[in-house]
């Protein structure tokens, strides 16, 4: 018979065969690339990850039922989501702050987590969306960008980096990932943020935030925002708005961890817990919280 | 009839009535062609020195690369068919980051090696259902010089996909010379320094040209500073010194 | 109907999975580690069995405890431990334990559109020689951490870790501060009473505790000699030293 006829058929014996080979998922880990100096780098063995996926004539709407804890609060796989992430671009570099805290549900997963991704010495990636999601696929971003440093005699610039991100976040559109990051960094064109999405949104901007507690962290922004602040205004612009969305947002909150882009490369500034920035303030003098600026005077404690 | 050694000389995956596959044979004849490359290792670092053939005044010397970097703790010179050596570099390149991103951790440079030498056995056949990737072994011999929990260490690769660990090693056309004077020259506790001066004092003995800091390349892969290749400015000191 | 075909429309979904209930959790100390679980496996109201370990020996220096639906639990470890071997030989060494915190992290994105139903914590020492505790989601986002409890009880003990390793919410004598690492005795007594007090209160956790106990390099077994239970499971006396402590908890 022909054979090259046989392995495009849909019908017949060998179609039979193959469909019942896709059914029982080929065990995508044994191949001979798993042995010798390749010793299983797994999903990676072919180049580019692949993934197992069910076989279902929906495998969307299969992990969203199992997993997307907004529609349905009984579901059992419960991924973690990251919350209120900030960064901006100002004549000193760019600042990028984010909070701490990951919620299963209404379950407060982890309280220390690290949403700020240090793709590479001079690229940061924030988290938003899906926890994995976001930590995966900036770290695979960071091996890119490294082969393409050595392939090229030079650094990525933002722009690639962002456009690589959002292109591979893209191919998989539809299938559930959950991501909303900003790359930020500082190339030839100087400081740069890129806003990239798991739709496949991109944009290049000055000022964004991401996540449940965005809104609250624009508040504080938009209105302490120019270009001209000095380091540590901007610094202290970050932080305050952060703990403004740690403060009212119930899936932000624990601690900030605040970073500082310079034509160097990034540096970690510190990471403040929110509750000791409400009540005593970075420098331990003057909390952020408004109690002490009503004392004796609000309805709650009226004047004596 | 052909005037060829024997019938056995043209398929790569046939060997003759002696047991020999001449294809691989050949291709580590087109390696003695190749500018002469010279690795030595000692307890602080390895030390990797090529000689660039200036053919002619006006090719820009500095676009000749025949030492690479494979990662920071890894570096690769070079001798034959430089355009191979792309190939098979860039494999390691991508294996060493794999292993980065799958372990969180740098790769050995044994390991490296050996996925340089897996491919470098790729020829011929295809795998599964791929095509073949390749027609023909490649015509081109490595030093890959790093450093990891094991030390600074040097590997030869040749188009056989074999790979040998030495102590300092010469390929290329005058690598004959070269290596016994390596013999005779190097010692176990070697500084730096030293092997700086006693590649490059090796490479001018075998060069036609007089040796300067444009038609030689040096580099190094050391605890501190990983892999880097030497600037003009280092490279003529140490050249001034030798 | 009489020809096969329904009166109302039919839905039908495909659902591979399962819970078993159980919990496990990991404390990691200066230079040394504790992973422990439990080891009743339930399904709905009904026990399955009083022995299924949940806890792991990977190498001699890392520790899997895995927690969620365990048929995938232990084909997830059945996997890890392929891949550590093959590791092995590729590499003529045993893999460390970042790296496989970051290989869990890998296997388990692999299956991000058909994920493992599972909470796994990888304890154990460190290149440096430090204690560590690695925690994970089901689809391999992950952490560092000091401690970590997973599963049924995870949310009645883990706020008792808090307190208990981070000092969540206490307050140091004056002049006095909180150690950054526990001892081990102390560790034990804190992962003992996690389990009895998670029996008491919570129906899927009992039956028996498997506690492992992973010590650095030229550590000390002086703190574990009066220890009940105790077994040891390293089959070199140098290098790192792996214990099991083995307990009965509550059966009801």
């Amino acid at each position: 018979m022909n054979s090259f006829a046989d392995r495009f058929a849909t019908t017949g014996t060998a179609a039979e065969l193959r469909r019942i080979k896709e059914y029982v998922a080929d065990d995508e880990d044994v191949s001979d690339s798993m042995w010798g100096s390749e010793a299983g780098f797994g999903t990676m063995a072919h180049g580019a990850p692949d993934f197992m996926v069910p076989s279902v004539p929906d495998p969307a709407a299969f992990l969203r039922l199992h997993t997307d804890d907004h529609a349905d609060p009984s579901c059992r796989i419960k991924i973690k989501h990251g919350t209120t992430t900030l960064a901006f671009r100002y004549k000193g570099g760019v600042i990028v702050a984010v909070d701490s805290r990951a919620t299963a549900g209404s379950y407060v997963a982890s309280g220390t987590v690290k949403k700020v991704i240090e793709i590479n010495p001079y690229l940061l990636g924030t988290m938003a969306g899906g926890a994995a999601d976001c930590q995966y696929w900036e770290t695979y971003l960071g091996m890119q960008c490294r082969l393409h440093e050595l392939r090229n005699h030079e650094r990525i610039s933002v722009a690639a980096a962002s456009k690589y991100l959002s292109n591979l976040v893209y191919s998989y559109k539809g299938m559930g990932l959950s991501m909303g990051t900003m790359i930020c960094g500082w190339d030839k064109t100087g400081p740069a943020i890129f806003y990239v999405d798991s739709d496949g949104t991109r944009l290049k901007g000055d000022l964004f935030s991401v996540g449940s507690g965005s809104t609250f962290a624009y508040g504080v922004l938009d209105q302490g925002y120019h270009w001209d602040l000095t380091d540590e205004e901007a610094q202290e612009l970050g932080r305050r708005s952060i703990y403004a969305a740690g403060h009212r947002d119930a899936f932000s909150g624990n601690t900030i961890n605040l970073y500082h882009v310079k034509e160097q490369g990034w540096q970690f500034i510190g990471n403040y817990d929110v509750s000791e920035m409400h009540y005593n303030g970075p420098t331990g003098t003057q909390g952020y919280g408004y109690s002490v600026r009503v004392e004796g005077r609000s309805s709650a404690n009226p004047p004596v | 009839m052909f005037l060829t050694r024997s019938e056995y000389d043209r398929g790569v995956n046939t060997f003759s009535p002696e047991g020999r596959l001449f294809q691989v044979e050949y291709a580590i004849e087109a390696i003695k062609l190749g500018s002469t490359t010279v690795g030595v290792k000692t307890p602080e670092g390895v030390v990797l020195a090529v000689e660039k053939r200036v053919q002619s005044p006006l090719l820009e010397s500095s676009s000749i690369e025949k030492i690479m970097e494979i990662d920071t703790h890894l570096g690769c010179a070079m001798s034959g068919l430089t355009a191979d050596a792309r190939t098979m570099i860039d494999h390691a390149r991508v294996t060493s980051q794999n292993h980065a991103f799958t372990y969180d951790e740098r790769i050995k440079v044994e390991s490296a090696t050996q996925a340089v030498c897996d491919l470098a056995l790729r020829f011929g056949e295809s795998v599964h259902d791929e095509d073949a990737m390749m027609s023909r072994p490649f015509g081109v011999a490595l030093l890959i010089a790093g450093i990891d929990e094991l030390g600074p260490q040097l590997f030869h690769t040749d188009p056989s996909g074999t790979f040998v660990r030495y102590e300092a090693k010469a390929i290329g056309s005058g690598s004959e010379a070269a290596q016994s004077e390596l013999q005779d020259k190097w010692h176990s506790q070697m500084t730096l320094r030293e092997a700086q001066i006693l590649t490059l004092r090796v490479l001018k003995q075998v060069m036609e040209e007089k040796l300067d800091h444009h038609n030689v390349q040096l580099a190094q892969v050391t605890p501190q500073a990983g892999f880097e290749i030497l600037d003009e400015v280092r490279l003529k000191e140490i050249v001034d010194a030798m | 109907m009489p020809d096969g075909s329904y009166e109302r429309p039919q839905q039908r979904q495909f659902n591979p999975y399962s819970e078993n209930g159980g919990t496990i959790l990991a404390i990691a100390g200066a230079d040394f580690s504790v992973i422990a679980g439990d080891t009743r496996q339930s399904e709905g109201y009904s026990i399955q069995t009083r022995y299924a370990p949940k806890v792991f020996r990977l190498t001699e220096r890392a520790v899997l405890a895995v927690n969620g639906f365990a048929a995938d639990g232990n084909m997830f470890v059945k996997k890890v431990k392929q891949r550590l071997e093959w590791y092995r030989h590729a590499h003529a060494k045993d893999m460390p334990l970042r790296a496989i915190a970051r290989l869990i992290q890998t296997m388990l994105y692999a299956q991000r559109f058909f994920p493992y139903y599972v909470y796994n914590i990888l304890g154990g020492i460190e290149e440096d020689g430090t204690g560590a505790v690695y925690s994970f989601d089901p689809v391999g986002s992950y952490e560092r951490e000091a401690c970590r409890a997973a599963g049924a009880a995870q949310s009645l003990v883990q706020p008792f870790l808090d307190n208990q390793i981070y000092f969540k919410n206490q307050t140091p004598a004056p002049g006095a501060s909180h150690p950054t690492h526990l001892p081990l005795p102390d560790v034990l007594s804190i992962v003992i009473d996690s389990f009895t007090s998670a029996t008491e209160r919570h129906i899927e956790v009992g039956d028996g505790l498997e506690i492992y106990v992973v010590l650095a390099k030229g550590r000390s077994t002086q703190e574990l000699a009066s220890i009940g239970g105790l077994q040891e499971l390293s089959t070199r006396a140098e290098g790192d030293r792996m214990f099991v402590i083995r307990r009965d908890l509550k059966k009801d």
